[in-house]
């Protein structure tokens, strides 16, 4: 369980709050999603949990950030990352590029973990499994296209596991056959007790898996709930978010039936 | 900042103490070769300064904060990207350009300033040793490794300069000190153009300033390199007139210190290693300092001092143009960065670095 | 590994020629690499080998014994000799330089280093700085294109080929210093910080035969040093 309570957050050098005030519960074992328009705080809201802020970017924090309940603002990151890891938005950026290939790109975050070298193996192979991607095993990850690299970043992630997943945008790059492994991949772990948040502009993504999604805009958390609410809300389209394309298709075929 | 000033003093006096020991020793062992001692013994002076200055910050402190402070991720990142820049610049003006520059040490100026001197060195350090043994056959350069000394000179000037705020923009200067600076720039500027040109003149065998080459990306850059130093003189002036950015001013002296120390450190090398050629456009001016009488040494200190002092005018602007196009929040995130940014900034909000679409 | 032989050359600056048939051909042979390396090394040392022979033989002041006499230029015997030992040398370099490209990968190279104790965050330098060199080449083949694109290839003003090539060659440096930002996040992310070892997938072997190789050259270099720090020059 990852929870927020209480958070503002600023970033270091800048005059006012990035967050304001904002409350989040993750419980274990469940998908939610975090919609919100561009530049409404979804990246930091993402680096706040994923340990990133203040650690590593600056910044101030203030309120309580905690996993499975305990105070983890002193956590150093690679402590950190044993419970809960982030995926950045960028695919090429997360490779770290300094492996050959595939499969050794993926063991990168085991591999720092210390472990030993045949959990690091089994590790590798599973992540490689779940998201198909055996057959690029011995490619090389900078001469891959976009959607490979983000499912190479996603296998590097769940490689680690980490007991929570944060992803900011997972699914950007990837074509359908791609986003129904990495959707599959993310349930899987939520089934196995893991607290998933997704973030993302992306209306239609959250309403395919997440069991509840909260709003963000400006910084605040406007509301949280079960999809079927909040995405029904005209509301929520006032924020400059797009609708799932089939609902606004219903809609406008609605209209259309009652003759407007 | 007493407890600083203790450090650096005995990193400085330890460097003094070992390099006059070290002549010493050698001028007595063969006094012929003393040219050659001044490198070896800086190869010798530098780590003991380095490492009484470590010593002492450990004495006080128990830790090695400023050091270790000057590696976090963030520049360890940026370290392999600037050691590219280094060799992927310095390559193409080596082989397609005819003017005597080198634009190698950007890389290496460019972490001194946002982490750190011993960042900058040790980036300058490791690049120099990639270049030699790990490049890729268009890139190798065989030549390149002994002077690793050098580059590890050039990042801890730069990285004091960096800290001592010589690169921080100063837009908006007053008059008065904009006439200072403008005179000091100028003045400096005057003497290295009127130096190169006396040589060039009598080097005569320089041909075209145009690069020529065989490889299209190496054309491509040396096209680059060379709008670089041309752009150089006319962005200076634009810094100093338009902007009234006294910054320029600074950068100017700040090259031309480091220039002359590094070929002090690196003439010896060049000559005892390969009579002082490099194979690039620098050695015609060799040769006309020798064909005027001077011995081999002699020669090369010449050549080095004009060079030198050129390309790291030209590597400095070049690097305070970098550090303007990066965000404010951006350098501010580097150790170093505080110092090379104007005043406190006042963003509404600040934004995810590297956030996934458009930025949230 | 290999690295020792680049700093054998370096050090025996006495009697280089010799060095070059022991140390750079017969391991070259041994590797299987040696046409490649006459090839590769010849390239490398041609242009600087060129100058200093030009350099040496015609502008080196003083010399007694004149050969030729071109005008103001001068062809000294002592001149000649020292061209020919600058040239010696330079080749012997290209060659071991280019030995050890040839014969090592930087993975190789990287993992071995690891497997000696280096710490994870150098060799993660060394090894990225290697893999960004061709990215900022194919960074400048844009440029290139861009250029090309503007029809600047041989029209066009300075000044147009001036904005054409900042216009472009600005945003690569600060999207490769941005993308940097977004990596040192991913690493950290990744456990990249955590002290203490490791994990190694692989290493090369470090067979007895080439320790003791080692031993071998580095005490050679010792001693060559240390002779001529004492004065002492190779006769011939």
């Amino acid at each position: 369980m990852l929870s927020l309570r209480g958070v503002s957050y600023r970033y270091p050098g800048a005059a006012l709050d990035s967050l304001h005030d904002v409350s989040l519960e993750l419980p274990g074992g469940t998908i939610t999603g975090l919609l919100g328009a561009p530049e409404s705080g979804l990246s930091t809201v993402c680096m706040v949990l994923g340990g990133l802020a203040p650690r590593v970017i600056g910044g101030t924090l203030r309120g309580e950030s905690s996993i499975d309940g305990q105070d983890v603002r002193g956590w150093p990151m690679h402590r950190l990352c044993e419970s809960v890891v982030l995926g950045l938005g960028q695919p090429a950026g997360q490779l770290s590029m300094v492996a050959a290939t595939v499969y050794e790109e993926v063991a990168f975050g085991p591999a720092n973990l210390g472990l030993s070298r045949s959990e690091v193996m089994a590790r590798t192979e599973q992540a490689l499994e779940q998201l198909a991607i055996h057959d690029l095993a011995s490619r090389d990850p900078g001469r891959l296209s976009g959607g490979q690299q983000q499912l190479v970043a996603l296998a590097g992630l769940l490689a680690m596991r980490a007991r929570h997943l944060i992803l900011d945008e997972p699914v950007a790059a990837l074509d359908a056959h791609g986003r129904t492994l990495a959707l599959a991949a993310l349930a899987a772990a939520a089934a196995g007790g893991a607290a998933v948040l997704v973030a993302t502009q992306h209306s239609d993504l959250v309403a395919s898996i997440c069991s509840s999604v909260a709003l963000l805009t400006g910084g605040r958390v406007m509301r949280q709930g079960p999809p079927g609410e909040v995405l029904a809300d005209p509301a929520t389209w006032a924020l400059g978010i797009a609708e799932p394309a089939e609902q606004r298709l219903a809609r406008l075929l609605g209209d259309i039936g009652d003759g407007r | 900042m007493n407890a600083t000033w203790i450090r650096v003093g005995g990193g400085l006096l330890a460097f003094l103490v070992v390099g006059l020991a070290g002549v010493l020793v050698l001028r007595q062992i063969d006094p012929e070769r003393a040219a050659d001692s001044w490198s070896l013994v800086t190869l010798l002076a530098i780590p003991a300064g380095i490492a009484i200055y470590a010593l002492i910050e450990y004495l006080q402190t128990g830790r090695l904060e400023s050091i270790r402070r000057q590696f976090d991720t963030r520049t360890l990142v940026l370290m392999p990207v600037a050691m590219g820049l280094n060799i992927v610049l310095g390559t193409a003006v080596a082989s397609a350009l005819k003017v005597p520059v080198y634009l190698d040490s950007v890389g290496t100026i460019l972490v001194a300033a946002l982490a750190g001197p011993l960042a900058g060195a040790l980036t300058g350090l490791l690049a120099n040793l990639v270049w030699t043994y790990l490049a890729p056959p268009p890139f190798g350069s065989p030549f390149a490794a002994p002077f690793a000394l050098v580059a590890v000179v050039i990042g801890l000037l730069a990285g004091s300069f960096a800290r001592w705020g010589w690169l921080r923009p100063r837009p908006g200067a007053s008059g008065r000190d904009l006439a200072i600076g403008s005179v000091v720039a100028m003045g400096l500027v005057i003497i290295m153009a009127v130096l190169a040109l006396g040589v060039w003149q009598v080097a005569s065998l320089g041909g075209e300033l145009a690069p020529s080459s065989d490889e299209t990306a190496f054309l491509a850059l040396g096209w680059l390199a060379m709008l670089l130093v041309v752009g150089t003189g006319i962005g200076l002036a634009w810094l100093l007139v338009r902007d009234r950015d006294l910054t320029a001013a600074y950068i100017v002296v700040a090259g031309a210190i480091t220039g002359v120390t590094a070929a002090i450190v690196a003439a010896p090398i060049a000559a005892s290693l390969f009579g002082g050629v490099t194979g690039s456009g620098a050695d015609f001016v060799i040769a006309a300092f020798r064909q005027a009488g001077a011995d081999l040494e002699q020669a090369v200190l010449g050549q080095s001092l004009v060079s030198d002092s050129i390309d790291k005018v030209v590597t400095y602007f070049v690097v305070y143009v970098i550090l303007g196009t990066l965000a404010v929040r951006t350098r501010a995130r580097f150790p170093q960065g505080r110092y090379l940014i104007a005043q406190p900034t006042d963003e509404p909000a600040g934004r995810a670095p590297g956030a996934g679409h458009a930025g949230s | 590994m290999a690295t020792v032989v680049a700093v054998v050359v370096l050090g025996g600056v006495v009697g280089p020629v010799l060095v070059w048939l022991l140390a750079v051909l017969l391991p070259a042979a041994a590797a299987r690499v040696l046409p490649g390396l006459l090839r590769t090394s010849a390239l490398l040392a041609l242009p600087i080998a060129v100058s200093a022979a030009i350099v040496n033989i015609l502008f080196t002041p003083g010399g007694e014994t004149v050969l030729v006499e071109l005008g103001p230029l001068r062809v000294t015997g002592e001149g000649v000799s020292v061209a020919v030992e600058v040239v010696v040398r330079v080749l012997v370099m290209a060659g071991a330089v280019t030995l050890y490209y040839l014969a090592t990968r930087p993975a190789e190279l990287v993992a071995s280093l690891q497997a000696h104790g280096f710490p994870a965050r150098t060799t993660f330098v060394i090894h990225n700085a290697v893999a960004m060199i061709p990215r900022l080449a194919e960074r400048a083949g844009e440029v290139t294109e861009a250029q090309r694109a503007r029809g600047l290839d041989s029209e066009g003003s300075l000044r147009r080929r001036l904005r054409g090539v900042t216009a472009v060659a600005g945003p690569t440096v600060s999207g490769a210093i941005g993308e940097a930002e977004t990596r040192a996040l991913a690493l950290e992310m990744r456990g990249f910080t955590r002290p203490g070892r490791h994990t190694l997938l692989w290493a090369p072997v470090d067979r007895g035969s080439q320790r003791a190789a080692r031993w071998v050259m580095v005490t050679t270099v010792a001693v060559l040093v240390a002779l001529r720090l004492a004065g002492w020059t190779a006769p011939w």
